[in-house]
C-alpha cells in the first residue's frame, strides 16, 4: 500500500479548556488511505485531536489543513469527515435504513439513490436484513455496524473512530477488528482511530501516533513502535517490555553500551543518532523484549544476566517467567516462553543465566 | 412441619400483611370512594331526597338535554386550547433553559416553578386585576395605541378563563418538556451535524422528534388539570364562561342533585381517562437510547 500524499495536516494544534490546556501544538500528518491509529491512556488527549479534526470543537490556536487548505474554522456540517462515535449514537427515533440514510436525505438526494446506497452500505456491513429495525432491537456489534455504514454512506474523505470497540466484550472486539480493517481495504478511506488498547493499535493500523499528556510521543509503524520505542512512556506503553536505567558507555557501530546495575550491555542504536551522538555517562534506559531474552549458550559472552526465577505465570499461548537478577538495584526482568504441556523447563526459584543479542536490545534516553 | 417451615411461613405471612396494607390504602382511599360516585350517578333525586334506584336517568338527562352537551363541548375545546397555548410557549422556555449551563439553567427552572408554591385562588385574584377593565394589561395597551379605550374582552368570559388557565399552568407543560429535551444526548445532535445536517434539520429531524414524548406528557397535564378546574372559570369566566367543571359544581352546591352531578363527573373522569391514556402512548419513548 501506497500512502503518497498528506490529505490532513494538523500544525501547532492546541486546545484548552479554560485555563487547563489539554493538546500542547501537536503536528500530524494523516496520509490519504491509511489506517492511523491514535493511542494514548486516558487523559492523553487523543479523543481532543478527533473532536478538533471532526469540528465537534473549535482550536484554541494552529491549524488544520485538508489538502493543504485551512480548514479550522468550516463548521462541521461542512468537512468532509464523519465520525463513528464511543457510544454509536444511533438516532434511536429512526430505523437502521433511515439512521444509515440521514447524511444523505439531509442533504436531499433523491429518494431512490438514498435507497440504493443504503441498501449498498448495509450491505457491506452485512446488515442487509436489519434495515427495518430500530437501534433498540442490535446488539452492540451491530449498532457497531450501523454506525459505520452510516458513516461511510456519504463517501467522507476520513472515518473518524472514537474508541468504537470499547463496549464491546473481547470476542466481539476481535471480530470488529478484522471486519474495520478489511472495509477499510475496500473502501479504501482514511481511518483515524482513536483507541487506548495497545493491541488493537497494533492489530489494525498502518502506523500509530502515541500521545501522552497532550504530547505526539512517537509515530510510526506498529513494528517501529514495538521494536524501535523513541522514549520511556512507548517502551512501557507496548507488552511488557524490560527497561533497566543506566549510564551510556562507548559507540562501536551501530551498537553502543550502557552500564546498569545488571553490569555492562550492548544494545542498537541504528538510526538513533542522538543516543550515538550523546556524551558517554548519559542517562539512559537498555530495552529489549521478554521474547527476545533467552537461555545463554556457551559462546554467547555479551549481555550477560544471572538471576534466579522470581515466578512464572501461565499465560495461553506463551508463559511469563519474572526474574529477580542477582545484581542489586535491577528491576524484575521478563522473559517470555513459548508455552509447552506439561509445564515449562523452568521452576520458581531456580537460577539461571540468561542473555539477549545485542541487535534486539534497544536504547532510550531517559 | 419443621421448625424452619413455620418460620418461613410466618415470613410469608407478614411480607402478605405488608402487601395487603399497601394496597388497602389506595383502594380504601381512592377507589372505594370512585366507586360510590359511580354507583350515585344511578340514583335519582326527588324533592331533595335521593332515591336509591338504579336507573340510567341522569345519562339520557346529559346526552338529551340541550343544555349540557355544548357546554361539555366548548370546555373541551376550551381546554385543548389552553393545553396547545401551553405546549406552545412552553416548548422555546424549555428549550432555551436546556441551552444555559449548569447553575444558571436550575436557577431559572427554579424561578419558573415558583408559581406552583403559591396559593391558587391569590394567583386567580392576581390574574383577574391583571386583566380587568381598569387591570394592568389594558392600561397597556391603551398606553401602547393599540386599544382606544379598556376593552372589557378579557375578564369574565371565555377568553379570560382561557388565559388565566394558560398562565396558571404553564409550569406543568414547561417541566416535562425540559426534561425530554435535556434527556437527548449531546452526542445524537453532534452525530447529526456530522452527517451534514444544519441546525434546522437537526432540530426538525431529530431534537423534536425526541422530545414528543414530553410534549404528550404535557399536553395531557394541562389538559387534565384544566378541564378539572372549577373555580378559574367561577371567578374570572363571569356569566358567559360556563364551563363543564361549572355546572358539575353547581349541581352538589347550588342545584343539589348529587346523583346527577356524579353522572356528570363520570363523564368528566372518561375524558380524563381517556387524556392520561393518549398522554402515556405518545408519552412513552420509542426505543431505549442507543
Amino acid at each position: 500500500m501506497s500512502h503518497n500524499s498528506d490529505l490532513l495536516t494538523l500544525r501547532g494544534a492546541s486546545k484548552s479548556y479554560g485555563a487547563v490546556p489539554v493538546l500542547h501544538g501537536i503536528d500530524l500528518a494523516v496520509r490519504d488511505g491509511e489506517f492511523l491509529t491514535v493511542l494514548g491512556p486516558s487523559g492523553s488527549g487523543k479523543t481532543t485531536v478527533l473532536r478538533l479534526i471532526g469540528g465537534l470543537e473549535p482550536l484554541s490556536s494552529g491549524e488544520i489543513l485538508l489538502d493543504g487548505e485551512d480548514i479550522s474554522r468550516m463548521p462541521i456540517n461542512r468537512r468532509p469527515f464523519n465520525t463513528v462515535f464511543q457510544d454509536y449514537a444511533l438516532f434511536p427515533h429512526m430505523t437502521v435504513a433511515a439512521n444509515v440514510g440521514y447524511g444523505l436525505s439531509v442533504r436531499h438526494e433523491p429518494r431512490r439513490e438514498i435507497a440504493r446506497r443504503v441498501a449498498e452500505a448495509l450491505e457491506l456491513v452485512q446488515l442487509g436484513q436489519f434495515a427495518a429495525r430500530y437501534p433498540a432491537q442490535l446488539s452492540g456489534g451491530q449498532r457497531q455496524r450501523v454506525a459505520l455504514a452510516r458513516a461511510l454512506i456519504c463517501r467522507p474523505r476520513l472515518i473518524l473512530l472514537d474508541e468504537p470497540l470499547a463496549a464491546l466484550d473481547l470476542e466481539l472486539r476481535r471480530q470488529m477488528q478484522e471486519f474495520l480493517k478489511s472495509i477499510q481495504r475496500e473502501v479504501k478511506t482514511t481511518f483515524l482511530f482513536v483507541t487506548h488498547d495497545q493491541e488493537e493499535a497494533i492489530g489494525m493500523a498502518d502506523r500509530i501516533c502515541v500521545m501522552q499528556g497532550g504530547h505526539i510521543r512517537q509515530l510510526g509503524t506498529p513494528h517501529e513502535l514495538y521494536y524501535r520505542p523513541n522514549c520511556e512512556f512507548v517502551a512501557r506503553f507496548f507488552g511488557e517490555n524490560n527497561l533497566v536505567p543506566g549510564k551510556l558507555g562507548p559507540v562501536a557501530g551501530d551498537l553502543r553500551s550502557i552500564d546498569t546495575a545488571l553490569g555492562r550491555l550492548v544494545c542498537s542504536v541504528e538510526g538513533q543518532p542522538d543516543l550515538r551522538n550523546a556524551a558517554v555517562g548519559t542517562a539512559a534506559f537498555a530495552t529489549f523484549r521478554p521474547e527476545a531474552l533467552h537461555v545463554a549458550q556457551a559462546g554467547e559472552t555479551e549481555n550477560r544476566i544471572a538471576g534466579r526465577i522470581a515466578d512464572i505465570a501461565f499465560a495461553g499461548a506463551s508463559t511469563i517467567a519474572r526474574i529477580a537478577p542477582d545484581a542489586d538495584g535491577s528491576p524484575l526482568l521478563r522473559l517470555r516462553l513459548p508455552s509447552r504441556i506439561g509445564g515449562g523447563e523452568f521452576t520458581a526459584g531456580q537460577p539461571v543465566e540468561l542473555t539477549f543479542r545485542p541487535h534486539e536490545g534497544h536504547l532510550v534516553p531517559a | 412441619m419443621s421448625a424452619a417451615g413455620s418460620m418461613q411461613l410466618a415470613e410469608r405471612c407478614r411480607a402478605l400483611s405488608v402487601t395487603a396494607l399497601a394496597f388497602a390504602l389506595p383502594v380504601l382511599l381512592i377507589l372505594v370512594p370512585l366507586a360510590i360516585f359511580l354507583v350515585y350517578s344511578f340514583f335519582s333525586v326527588d324533592h331533595g331526597e335521593i332515591r336509591h334506584e338504579l336507573s340510567l336517568g341522569n345519562y339520557v338527562r346529559f346526552f338529551t338535554d340541550p343544555v349540557f352537551l355544548p357546554v361539555f363541548r366548548n370546555t373541551l375545546v376550551l381546554c385543548v386550547s389552553v393545553a396547545v397555548i401551553c405546549i406552545l410557549l412552553a416548548y422555546p422556555a424549555a428549550c432555551f433553559l436546556t441551552t444555559l449551563k449548569g447553575r444558571w439553567r436550575y436557577a431559572l427552572l427554579m424561578l419558573l416553578m415558583v408559581p406552583l408554591l403559591m396559593s391558587y385562588v391569590i394567583k386567580i385574584y392576581a390574574i383577574r386585576s391583571i386583566l380587568g377593565l381598569n387591570g394592568f394589561l389594558n392600561q397597556a395597551l391603551v398606553w401602547a395605541g393599540i386599544l382606544e379605550e379598556p376593552s372589557p374582552l378579557f375578564v369574565f368570559n371565555m377568553n379570560a378563563i382561557l388565559l388565566t388557565l394558560t398562565l396558571l399552568l404553564i409550569p406543568f407543560a414547561i417541566l416535562p418538556i425540559f426534561l425530554s429535551l435535556e434527556r437527548i444526548p449531546q452526542n445524537l445532535i453532534s452525530a447529526s451535524e456530522d452527517l451534514g445536517a444544519s441546525r434546522l434539520q437537526t432540530f426538525l429531524r431529530i431534537t423534536l422528534p425526541l422530545s414528543l414524548p414530553g410534549v404528550a406528557t404535557a399536553a395531557s397535564f394541562v389538559f387534565v388539570l384544566a378541564i378539572g378546574d372549577f373555580l378559574t372559570p367561577q371567578m374570572v369566566g363571569g356569566v358567559n364562561g360556563f364551563t363543564f367543571g361549572r355546572v358539575l359544581y353547581s349541581q352538589f352546591g347550588t342545584a343539589y342533585n348529587w346523583p346527577f352531578g356524579a353522572a356528570l363527573s363520570v363523564m368528566l373522569a372518561l375524558v380524563v381517562i381517556v387524556a392520561i391514556l393518549l398522554g402515556e402512548r405518545f408519552g412513552r419513548n420509542r426505543g431505549a437510547s442507543a
